[in-house]
């Protein structure tokens, strides 16, 4: 049984690295118009309630922005363009997801620079309890020896 | 002998000030900032265009604001702040009326609750634009009334105040935009 183990742990894990990749491959399905509508109002803030998006909020202003949103992509415009036309009239503050990759990177960056800092130190405090006196030099020791011997004598 | 450098044994303990004073600061200082209050990706750009009909019936668009000064102050009926901050919008339009075009955005209201207001609080004689579609707040990123831009001559947003506005408010846009107050 025992013997099994390793090659269902690689089976399983091939599996599921095709499973990824297959599903990162497929190419995204074409949606319509009204798809495409409901995708953006999920991905808006509603602006006058409290962490709801623009899909799932009743209020006035997000049932405009729906309205808006249909318009737009009636007109032409594409997704990224209907976005960027709100980020426009409300800043940043109006995506769900923020559209600045730092935002994902900076708390990575500083664990990676806390764990090296970390480790670092660690170090330092190995080599300083390693670290002895170097015996003394000949010269050093000839004059102590010369100097003992003056006090002797 | 010279004076060796400084060590890091000799220095170290100015590591912990010197990285837990700004982290400190940059906290308290947060702590005074309004969460709700959101910068205006507008101040600094042109006015959205626009056009609507106003209480009266008649139509009125943002080219007509084109020449000198404008408050566009966002409200409704069913906004208590707004009655607070009516007097000082009508004070301005009585002191500045000639200098400086006020306007009013009907915010998610009907046509009867903004005329109720307009008669128990007071009417300047200001245009009043419906906006039944809501698009003219999506177009100027409102949050909710009041809120008020202050547009530049050439049309361009000078400043966002969300919230009522005071007199002294009102002084210090009005000062902003080149107006004695």
């Amino acid at each position: 049984m025992r013997r099994l183990a390793l090659p269902i742990a690689m089976a399983a894990l091939l599996a599921l690295g095709a499973l990824v990749l297959i599903t990162a491959l497929r190419p995204a399905p074409a949606l319509t118009q009204a798809e495409q509508a409901q995708q953006i109002a999920g991905e808006l803030r509603c602006p006058d309630c409290q962490s709801l998006s623009v899909a799932e909020s009743q209020t006035a202003a997000a049932a405009a922005i729906r309205r808006q949103i249909v318009d737009l992509l009636a007109a032409g415009q594409t997704p990224e363009q209907v976005r960027r036309h709100f980020v426009e009239s409300y800043g940043e503050w109006i995506l769900l997801t923020p559209g600045s990759p730092l935002v994902w990177w900076l708390p990575a960056a500083a664990l990676l620079v806390g764990i090296g800092l970390l480790a670092w130190w660690l170090r330092r405090g190995r080599s300083i309890a390693v670290s002895v006196e170097p015996p003394p030099s000949d010269g050093v020791r000839s004059r102590i020896r010369d100097e003992v011997e003056q006090l002797d004598g | 002998m010279a004076m060796p450098l400084l060590r890091w044994t000799q220095v170290r303990w100015l590591a912990l000030p010197l990285v837990l004073v700004p982290l400190g600061w940059l906290l308290f200082t947060g702590l005074g900032r309004d969460p709700s209050v959101i910068p205006s990706p507008l101040v600094g750009h042109p006015l959205p265009s626009f056009a609507a009909t106003t209480l009266q019936g008649t139509s009125f668009s943002a080219a007509q604001l084109a020449g000198r000064p404008a408050i566009v102050n966002v409200w409704a009926s069913w906004c208590n702040p707004c009655i607070d901050e009516h007097p000082v919008l009508l004070d301005t339009a009585t002191r500045h009326g000639s200098e400086v075009q006020l306007v009013g955005i009907v915010y998610q209201d009907t046509p009867e609750g903004a005329r109720d207001f307009l008669a128990r609080y007071g009417d300047g004689g200001w245009p009043n634009l419906l906006d039944p579609s809501g698009r003219i707040a999506v177009d100027l990123g409102v949050t909710g009334p009041p809120e008020t831009f202050f547009v530049d001559a050439s049309g361009i947003v000078r400043a966002r105040h969300v919230g009522p506005l005071t007199a002294d408010e009102m002084a210090a846009q009005l000062t902003a935009l080149g107006l004695a107050p």
